[in-house]
């Protein structure tokens, strides 16, 4: 079962286990420039706020109801990483897809798991996912842009915007195979602590979808327990509604967050970047289907326009390296 | 003149201090940083303070202290606020606003097991995709 608990998706199988828990969020960050040089992760600057879908079903498109699920507010152009929490030992393979395409494999959503291309990630080795998987190690970004306008991954792919915003399907590992791996552990004193970087026929116009942006180094993991280990008859699953800033303060009455920092204040603020180095995990292909998709800026520059990226210098120096054994490092950016 | 009387009966958090000091005590065992001063400072009592609440001679502090003892013992509040004999302000307003409901429902799950009761928290609703 799924229940939203401090902005967040908590994932449970109580029947199976106490300890099959884990947390979804939504991270707001900083646009990296998509200028195709690749750029090390972005800070967390805290989680987007979630709702229930069914609260507003008065302000909501009725293919919102149908979906069920959440919804959160992203401004047009902002950019999202997803961070996958784990208060247990418990591992889940997790789906995500954007407009039900797969953010891994690249391929339409299909509700089961795939073991060749691997279209899953499995946590805690994978904590977090900041875009769609184009090429071993590399992601372009999550970015937000309007359905209808032709950039995000589902209509480049499917030329329509039926569905836009995020998809997430949990599964949690079989019991049987959960008590071998404590069994495992106990006696290999193995441990998964990891580093933390601190988060249609058209529908409506309010509706977003996810575009690939700029490039950055991130690697997507190889299942390390084999497919067979997962517990496919219990999936949970949501759907994540992205909407733009000036609906969500429509359907909702809230106040959206603030405007997306600039790369001037990542900047000025002296916020950090980050590098992951999964120790032994073997990183996976990325997608040829999504890396032959138009970046944001390419698809403005098609499309006729003119594509303004800012100048984001990295000091290489200076980046923060994580580990899967670095405790008490946080992919947090500073107050802002 | 009359007497203020105590709030909660002393058998109602007689388990509170010792408790905690237990969790203090084997976090204490492993990291300096949880000696009884220390723990002190950062929640900002006296030491002498929370030493009378561990030994449970003195009522345990306010809902806030807890709270604040809870962060920094990584404990659940509300378990700790249980054990102090105090539901949290939050629950209290929560049931203020419908006390029939919630009396009716805590009453029907008084003896449910906890994988009953945890799904009977709101999920988020699945629908057609």
């Amino acid at each position: 079962m799924i229940e939203l608990q401090d902005d967040r998706l908590l994932v449970s199988f109580p029947e199976l286990h106490r300890d099959a828990q884990c947390r979804v969020s939504f991270v707001r960050t900083l646009r990296i420039p998509d200028d195709n040089r690749t750029y090390p992760l972005p800070a967390a600057l805290g989680r987007f706020p979630l709702h229930h879908v069914d609260d507003f079903a008065n302000n909501v498109p009725r293919e919102w109801l149908e979906h069920g699920g959440v919804l959160f507010p992203m401004y047009q152009s902002e950019a999202m990483w997803i961070h996958f929490g784990r208060p247990s030992g418990c591992p889940f393979a997790i789906k995500v897809a954007a407009g039900k395409i797969n953010a891994v494999s690249g391929r339409d959503w299909s509700p089961g798991l795939e073991g060749s291309p691997q279209n899953y990630m499995v946590i805690p080795a994978q904590p977090w996912l900041d875009g769609f998987s184009v090429h071993k190690g590399l992601i372009r970004q999550f970015v937000a842009m309007p359905l209808g306008e032709g950039f995000t991954a589902e209509e480049q792919l499917t030329g329509k915007a039926s569905h836009g915003g995020l998809q997430i399907q949990v599964f949690p590992m079989r019991s049987e195979c959960y008590q071998e791996l404590l069994k495992r552990r106990a006696t290999t004193r193995e441990t998964f602590s990891f580093g933390l970087r601190s988060a249609r026929s058209t529908v409506g116009s309010e509706s977003m979808g996810l575009a690939p942006g700029g490039l950055m180094r991130q690697e997507i993991y190889e299942d390390p327990h084999g497919l067979d280990v997962w517990d496919t008859t219990r999936a949970a699953r949501c759907f994540v509604h992205l909407v733009n800033s000036v609906a969500y303060r429509e359907i909702t009455g809230c106040a959206p967050p603030t405007e997306p920092v600039t790369a001037d204040h990542y900047r000025e603020a002296f916020i950090p970047w980050f590098e992951y180095y999964g120790g032994d995990a073997k990183a996976l292909e990325g997608a040829p289907r999504l890396a032959e998709l138009d970046s944001v800026a390419a698809k403005t520059i098609k499309k006729g326009g003119k594509s303004a990226e800012p100048v984001v210098l990295v000091d290489e120096a200076k980046i923060v390296k994580l580990r899967p054994r670095s405790t008490g490092a946080v992919r947090e950016g500073s107050a802002w | 003149m009359t007497r203020k009387p105590r709030k909660g009966s002393p058998t109602s958090w007689t388990g509170f201090g010792p408790y905690l000091r237990g969790v203090r005590e084997d976090k204490a065992a492993h990291d300096r940083a949880f000696s009884l001063r220390q723990v002190a400072g950062r929640i900002e009592v006296e030491p002498a303070y929370l030493s009378k609440v561990e030994r449970g001679e003195v009522a345990p502090p306010s809902e806030a202290k807890i709270r604040a003892l809870a962060k920094d013992l990584q404990q659940d509040p509300d378990v700790l606020l249980a054990m102090a004999g105090k539901v949290s302000a939050e629950l209290r307003e929560i049931i203020r606003k419908r006390p029939k409901e919630f009396g009716e429902l805590i009453r029907q799950l008084r003896d449910a097991p906890d994988h009953a009761i945890l799904r009977i928290a709101r999920q988020v609703r699945d629908g057609e995709w």
